[in-house]
């Protein structure tokens, strides 16, 4: 296998500081107390445990909950380590320091075949890849929720932090009974002595603060009572009775609205502005200009004393937009763009294996097909808002947000202070799915605070100018081909991929520190493609990044989630043309792929694969790899009257050790109905500059009654946890499509499934 | 008209059993009165159009959305907000029936999901699979869909369906390319 040292030489242009760092030992985790809030009833015990008065265990939160159950699933490793009953674990957002930042996120970005770390030792390549991104990751501390990291990055440094406050509190027993501390025992949040000594926690937790906790190591396995039980969620209440607080909930003294009004031309702006009706209307307060903040177009905000009042007054402003210097961006035009570049650019490659070119002379006979995928919106249910107050210097925000480190800097940058002046306060997420990882919303309810003489304001987007002005999945399109030999079997795949990076441009928008001169090669392009698991003797992947000009961005499960469309529909093509059974068929590839082959039997197995189905009913099978985990879907269709319908998908995973079952079947059940309605219905048009679709009834979404049974059967194993939020949902567009053709023999090559024409949605 | 329109007017609304003084146009929507004026916050904002049902509530019993339903035409009426549904120490069957069934994921749509079901089981104290299709028509990004349905047969006592094969053809569903 080809070691793809690009990636190091590349890292190279660090080089200084990695020497500087080859003698430092890897930047600890842990803390000390002083990255928590001091309080009077609390006593932290180190970066993210604190011990309140009552025997409550206090964790320092960094990760942003957006229905994923992270705030559930982190507080359960430190629950196990601690014995506290779940509910006895309460959340403080975590500060900036760099010991929150996610570091497994990061690693995530890193182009290594999967397979190379299935065995034992890893490749060196992969060791030292992993090493220098896991210091910079460590350095940098970038505080983010994304990439289905955070039960991976939490999974060490959490459970150390709460084994240490767990022996400090112990040692302090100890010396306060006069006994061994190995006779101490914990159990729900009690210390307790055979001699009939016992107290909570809190009793302990001054004395445990000045002990020194020895050599500690979290649980065994074996001992776990918490970890791997399907815990309830610990955030359902206030999500049953209207008190949960999402972004747009925020309400403080004085506090007022702005609506946000954006260049309708992407990228665009205003040649100018006649606020004069809108300043007329009753409760306008007043209009700010915004330029393009953070790859945002640039428009106008309008405060208001409502945010209903701030949006009549929005539309009554006249404006007269410019498209931006480039021109009009147009999808018809960037669809034809790709394949031109197809033709022309042999691309970067990601990963080869064998000799394809004489594999492909030597075939006996030829596979080919073209596969494309549109531009999607994220179309998270809470539309993009954020609340910021700017006075005396400071700047308070409190925002819906994945990535409080670069919101942070974004508030700061606007305000023109530093970031020691900026307090972020992230609230609960109205989904996240990779649009908040974006900064654009921060940086405009900044600029409108700075107008407001130091009253807060909470500047959101109506669902229009959500849709209108989103970092989109970016539209991709594939060539892929196989030879197969004289005896009917598949030698060779190559695939060639076009479509715009989504890393680089992320990287100029939120996190500029990273942003390079060059664009690097981007993982999330090729990711589906060039990391498949079948054993094809010769391969070839390559991908060609283009530079279209619509914003794009992480859309849940990213470049996966259109690559596993193109990868996986096309081994379906192939066990076509092999004239075997789609299931056989991957199974003879996966010999090389134990635990592929093992998630992709437990669905068949349990969608009872090749059982008979009612009249009509057809099913189809997908397999794939994302995020550290493995995912295999069976989906049961049908089509009658003309309407496709998915009654029922299998899902199988192996996740590696899993946390709380019920979390992983949520998140299942919510990636297969996120990407069904993509797979059936997603597609952002834009014409002249302009997205056409704006609102759920021209972007239509799955509801309750189109949506199918999701079954989850989970792999046992005790490897590391791998990602749960995203994994879900790149295998569930080629299983539906995989159905659609056993049921009709016609191979659909392009997403959506369902033609635009007849999407048309009569709520 | 328009001047009418804008004028603000004082008028009386009974929400969540109690009367409220609110000062508003007469085209402004209930939600920015209940979520702006009031701090209600309970009942979101999704799309503004009628579209996802975040901003459902009840009037007079009957699920409404919000959003695109002006206050002043509401005026002695009986609206209520997911806040009055239920409290602290009496919940709603349904929100006993949420939580058994771990339903919310983000939980922003909860509120009008909630409202929703409320206003079937007091129209149809047990629906069927038909009856909850037909009236859950909200929005969900997260695809909380199969747990919502088995929280409501729960809350209803109906029992739950096994797949969604018995499920009828769902008339939004669009012809495939085929």
């Amino acid at each position: 296998m080809k070691r793809r040292t690009w990636i190091l030489s590349a890292l190279g242009a660090t080089g200084a500081l990695v020497v500087g760092w080859g003698v430092m030992p890897a930047r600890s985790r842990l803390g000390t107390p002083d990255n928590m809030l001091a309080t009077q009833d609390e006593v932290a015990l180190n970066g993210w445990i604190k011990i309140a008065k009552d025997g409550a265990v206090v964790l320092a939160m960094p990760r942003s909950e957006m229905g994923q159950g992270v705030h559930t699933a982190l507080s359960m490793l430190v629950a196990e380590e601690l014995d506290v009953p779940l509910t006895q674990v309460r959340l403080e957002q975590a500060g900036p320091d760099a010991i929150y930042g996610n570091v497994v996120m990061f690693l995530g970005s890193l182009p290594f075949h999967p397979l190379d770390s299935e065995g034992g030792a890893k490749p060196t390549s992969v060791k030292a890849g992993e090493w220098i991104v896991g210091k910079l990751g460590r350095e940098l501390g970038i505080i983010a929720t994304g990439g289905s990291s955070s039960v991976s990055d939490g999974w060490e440094p959490l459970r150390m932090a709460a084994a240490t406050a767990r022996a400090s509190l112990v040692g302090a027993a100890a010396a306060q009974w006069k006994v061994p501390a190995s006779e101490i025992t914990m159990q729900l949040g009690k210390l307790q002595h055979a001699s009939g000594k016992s107290g909570h926690y809190g009793e302990f937790a001054r004395a445990g603060a000045g002990t020194s906790p020895g050599t500690v190591a979290p649980k065994e396995r074996k001992d776990w009572k918490l970890i791997g039980t399907s815990a309830p969620r610990t955030d359902l209440v206030g999500k049953t009775n209207g008190s949960a607080t999402f972004g747009l909930d925020v309400r403080l003294p004085e506090m007022l609205f702005a609506a946000v009004r954006l260049s309708p031309m992407l990228g665009g702006s205003a040649a100018s502005l006649d606020t004069k009706a809108a300043l007329a209307l009753p409760g306008v307060q007043q209009v700010v200009a915004l330029d393009a903040l953070h790859g945002s177009s640039a428009g106008f905000a309008v405060v208001a004393k409502t945010t209903w009042h701030a949006r009549q007054g929005a539309q009554a402003v006249t404006a007269q937009w410019q498209q931006r210097a480039q021109g009009g961006l147009d999808t018809q035009h960037i669809a034809a763009a790709l394949q031109s570049q197809l033709d022309k650019e042999s691309g970067f490659t990601f990963f080869e294996q064998g000799d394809i070119a004489a594999a492909e002379k030597s075939g006996s006979k030829v596979i080919e097909a073209s596969y494309t995928a549109p531009y999607l919106a994220h179309a998270t249910m809470e539309p993009m808002n954020c609340t910021a107050q700017v006075k005396d210097g400071k700047v308070e925000i409190w925002a819906p947000t994945q990535i409080p480190s670069s919101a942070r800097a974004a508030a700061a940058k606007a305000a023109g202070v530093d970031a020691e002046k900026v307090v972020v306060h992230v609230t609960l997420l109205g989904g996240g799915f990779g649009r908040r990882l974006e900064v654009d919303f921060i940086a405009q309810a900044v600029k409108v605070a700075m107008a407001t003489g130091g009253k807060p304001v909470q500047l959101s987007w109506s669902r229009e100018e959500d849709m209108g002005h989103d970092f989109y999945r970016p539209m991709h399109a594939a060539r892929l081909k196989a030879t197969l030999d004289a005896q009917g079997q598949v030698q060779s795949l190559r695939i060639k991929s076009a479509g715009d990076a989504i890393a680089p441009r992320w990287m100029e928008r939120a996190v500029p520190l990273l942003a390079g001169p060059v664009d690097m090669p981007d993982k999330t392009t090729s990711e589906g493609l060039f990391d498949l698991p079948y054993g094809f003797k010769h391969q070839h992947m390559a991908h060609v990044a283009t530079t279209m000009g619509v914003p794009v961005g992480f859309w849940r499960s990213v470049g996966h989630s259109h690559n596993a469309f193109f990868s996986e529909s096309f081994i379906d093509e192939l066990a076509g043309a092999t004239q075997t059974d789609p299931l056989e068929f991957r199974r003879s590839l996966l010999q090389g792929a134990p635990r592929y082959l093992a998630v992709l039997n437990l669905a068949a197995e349990q969608a009872k694969w090749g059982s008979a189905l009612p009249a009509g009913h057809a099913r189809g099978i997908a397999l794939h790899e994302s995020f550290g985990s493995i995912v295999a879907e069976v989906a049961e269709v049908s089509v009658q009257d003309g309407m496709v319908r998915v009654h029922r998908v299998v899902c199988a995973i192996d996740c590696g050790t899993v946390v709380n079952p019920g979390i992983v079947a949520q998140q299942m059940e919510s990636a297969v109905v996120f990407g069904l309605s993509a797979a059936l219905w997603g597609k952002i048009d834009i014409v002249a500059g302009v997205v056409q679709q704006n609102n759920f009834t021209n972007y239509p979404m799955l509801q309750l009654a189109q949506a199918p049974v999701v079954e989850t059967h989970i792999v046992s194993s005790t490897r590391k946890p791998g990602g749960v939020g995203e994994p879900g949902l790149p295998p569930l567009a080629p299983a539906v499509s995989n159905a659609l053709f056993a049921l009709s023999g016609k191979r659909l090559r392009s997403l959506p499934l369902v033609t635009q024409a007849s999407t048309s949605t009569s709520t | 008209m328009r001047a009418l329109l804008t004028r603000e007017a004082p008028m009386d609304l009974t929400i969540n059993g109690k009367a409220v003084h609110a000062d508003a146009q007469a085209d402004m929507p209930l939600l920015w009165v209940l979520r702006d004026q009031l701090h209600l916050t309970g009942t979101k904002f999704g799309c503004g159009v009628a579209a996802c049902g975040a901003c459902t509530v009840h009037v007079d019993g009957q699920a409404l959305r919000s959003c695109v339903t002006p206050a002043s035409a509401l005026v002695g009426k009986d609206i209520r907000t997911i806040e009055s549904l239920g409290s602290a120490e009496q919940p709603h069957a349904l929100q006993l029936a949420w939580i058994a069934e771990q339903v919310p994921q983000c939980g922003y749509c909860q509120s009008g999901m909630l409202m929703a079901a409320a206003a079937l089981l007091e129209r149809k104290a047990h629906p069927s699979d038909a009856d909850i299709d037909a009236a859950m028509t909200n929005i969900c990004r997260c695809g909380t869909y199969q747990r919502v349905r088995a929280a409501i047969h729960r809350a209803a006592g109906t029992p739950q369906i096994a797949t969604a094969q018995a499920a009828p053809l769902a008339s939004k569903a669009a012809a495939v390319t085929v």
